[in-house]
């Protein structure tokens, strides 16, 4: 297995009034941010948040290409961005769950305390699959075909690229100690970007080549 | 970092205990133990709280220290409220050095505030001043910061520092608008009403009339020889000759002070020193010896001379001598002037003090109790006895945020 510290490239925020990052997702534009009571979309360019949706946001955030998933209390509301509106909901696999992600037409769900990985349908919520992984799961995010995720126990901190069928660690990226990822998101490209907890910020790190 | 658990934890900083326990009350996980926890000693139950932080603190990983040391914190902070005060002090220590380390400083200041407000409870003013004097209030939150400026108001006004008291008060006031809690804006308000209260009485030339905190204040800084029947201490001049542990010293220097610039018939003395109502000869020698021991012990501050009928007092240097006395002079008062130094006292140097019968001490000790007069901490012969406490304790919980599962 391969280990580096994470690089990090920039850091976003703290912003007014959400002052605990939760999930994080991008949506080829902006980058959204769950922080409670509010989803927010996060210029990356200039750093502004340009706007922001009221929706409870309590976890992990994923887009689909076209729909926001937000898991909330016990539940994903399916959100429509243009319009803000909650335009489905199913329930969350955990009960303690915390990274949310979507690929190849699945959500893929992360569950805090109890170190697993759902892989759920997105129209009825029903657990497909379930990854064992040994630490606590936050984020969760797919990129090329690579299943990564993010852990935080304690005060340590890394971003896991994980095997998807037996949940073996094939890379890891630490954080420096006290640094948090709460939510983790790929830019599709070269870059993650992380949700910071309740240091009220979000941050871009180097993904590893 | 979980759904359920964030959204507990809004609602219960929301101040909604209700909801949070709804969205966790079926869950056993260390953070929703903690949050149960915390929820169930705003809601009252603090018991049930203090077994489900225990619970919480176990069930945290080895690694998660932060997140136990809050726990222990929170268990500390229940156990204060709840008057427990047997806790062990160790524990909130290493909890207070561990949230330190990890950079919680909130928290350890929350921890380091519970610390001074148990001593200033258990009437050790000088540790719990000092310990105060090290923490910087600017940077707690409001809701600490009135905890904080309540316990310096509560050791001023022990240590009859009404300015200092007024100042903390003004300040608590600001901070609690500022976390806009009603309950601790109560909390101000009812220690405020110490310093317009009457604090004691006067008794000067016959007259008597109630005096104000400041007003005691100002009047031991005079050049007045104040005898001080709230402490069983003479004061004249930054000069303080206590008898406390001398009650038939004590009566008799009242008893004389009440008359200046009169003197006092033996007779008097007699009964109102030891109750003798036909006194004798044997009365009359012991008279004359305690005459003797008070001349000795007042000896720097007045003299005590003998008239045709009896005993007066004269001062050395003032011309005014008066007395302090409780502004409510009941049974057991006794027992109450000496645990009016806010000090903590075990019954039997209470006993020795008052020259009493330890089970006497007892009994009052337990009667005053019943009335909510005086309080205990401790078992056995470790036990100690107070009065209750001036301000310094919200009886809010304020708990530590960020919440245990965070």
């Amino acid at each position: 297995m391969k280990r580096s510290a994470a690089e990090i490239l920039r850091e976003y925020g703290p912003f007014p009034g959400a002052e605990d990052v939760a999930g994080v997702t991008f949506d080829g534009q902006h980058v959204w941010f769950a922080s409670g009571d509010k989803l927010n979309a996060l210029d990356p360019g200039s750093g502004e948040m340009v706007r922001s949706i009221d929706v409870a946001a309590h976890a992990g955030t994923a887009f689909d290409g076209e729909h926001l998933f937000q898991i909330a209390e016990d539940r994903i509301q399916k959100i429509d961005p243009k319009t803000g509106r909650v335009l489905a909901t199913i329930p969350a696999p955990g009960g303690g769950d915390s990274g949310l992600a979507w690929a190849e037409g699945t959500l893929w769900v992360g569950q805090y305390r109890d170190r697993k990985i759902h892989q759920i349908d997105p129209q009825t919520g029903a657990i497909l699959r379930t990854i064992d992984s040994n630490r606590f799961v936050t984020g969760v995010t797919w990129v090329d075909g690579e299943l990564w995720h993010a852990t935080w126990e304690a005060d340590e901190s890394e971003v896991r690229h994980i095997d998807p069928e037996t949940g073996k660690v094939l890379e890891s990226v630490e954080m420096p100690p006290g640094m948090g990822i709460s939510g983790l998101e790929s830019n599709g490209s070269d870059q993650f970007y992380c949700g910071g907890g309740r240091s009220g910020k979000v941050r871009a790190i180097r993904r590893p080549t | 970092m979980d759904s359920l658990i964030t959204a507990a934890a809004r609602a219960l900083a929301a101040g909604d205990p209700l909801g949070a326990l709804k969205r966790v009350a079926l869950r056993d996980d260390a953070p929703a133990l903690a949050l149960r926890g915390i929820a169930m000693a705003q809601l009252g139950d603090l018991d049930r709280a203090k077994a489900l932080l225990k619970s919480a603190a176990r069930a945290f990983g080895p690694r998660e220290a932060m997140a136990r040391a809050r726990c222990v914190v929170a268990e500390a902070e229940i156990a204060l409220v709840s008057r427990d005060l047997t806790w062990p002090a160790k524990a909130l220590d290493a909890a207070r050095a561990t949230l330190e380390a990890h950079g919680d400083h909130i928290n350890a200041a929350h921890a380091s505030n519970l610390e001074v407000r148990r001593l200033l409870l258990i009437g050790r003013l000088d540790e719990a001043q000092r310990i105060l004097a090290g923490l910087d209030p600017t940077s707690l939150p409001p809701a600490s910061r009135v905890a904080h400026e309540l316990v310096a108001a509560g050791i001023a006004i022990r240590r009859l520092q009404t300015k200092e008291a007024r100042a903390a008060l003004v300040r608590a006031e600001h901070a609690a608008r500022e976390a806009a809690i009603p309950a601790l804006s109560a909390e101000v308000e009812r220690a405020s009403l110490l310093l317009i209260t009457p604090a004691a009485r006067l008794i000067s030339r016959g007259e008597e009339r109630p005096l104000l905190l400041d007003e005691v204040e100002t009047l031991l800084a005079s050049e007045a020889l104040v005898v001080d029947a709230c402490r069983r201490v003479v004061w004249n001049a930054g000069v303080a000759v206590s008898l406390a542990t001398r009650p038939v010293l004590f009566a008799l220097a009242r008893a004389l002070s009440e008359a200046w610039p009169g003197d006092v018939s033996r007779g008097t003395l007699l009964a109102r020193t030891f109750r003798a109502k036909h006194a004798d000869e044997s009365h009359r020698a012991r008279l004359r010896v305690e005459i003797g021991r008070l001349r000795a012990e007042l000896r720097a501050l007045a003299d005590v001379r003998a008239t045709k009928r009896g005993f007066a007092l004269a001062p050395r240097h003032t011309r005014e001598i008066v007395v302090l006395v409780p502004p409510i002079e009941e049974q057991h008062a006794a027992v109450l002037a000496f645990l009016a130094d806010g000090e903590s006292w075990s019954s039997s140097a209470l006993a020795i003090a008052l020259g009493a019968s330890p089970r006497t001490v007892q009994r009052a000790l337990e009667q005053l109790a019943a009335a909510g007069k005086v309080q205990s901490y401790g078992r056995g012969r470790a036990r100690r006895w107070m009065t209750p406490p001036v301000p310094g304790f919200p009886t809010i919980l304020l708990l530590p945020g960020p919440l245990p599962g965070n």
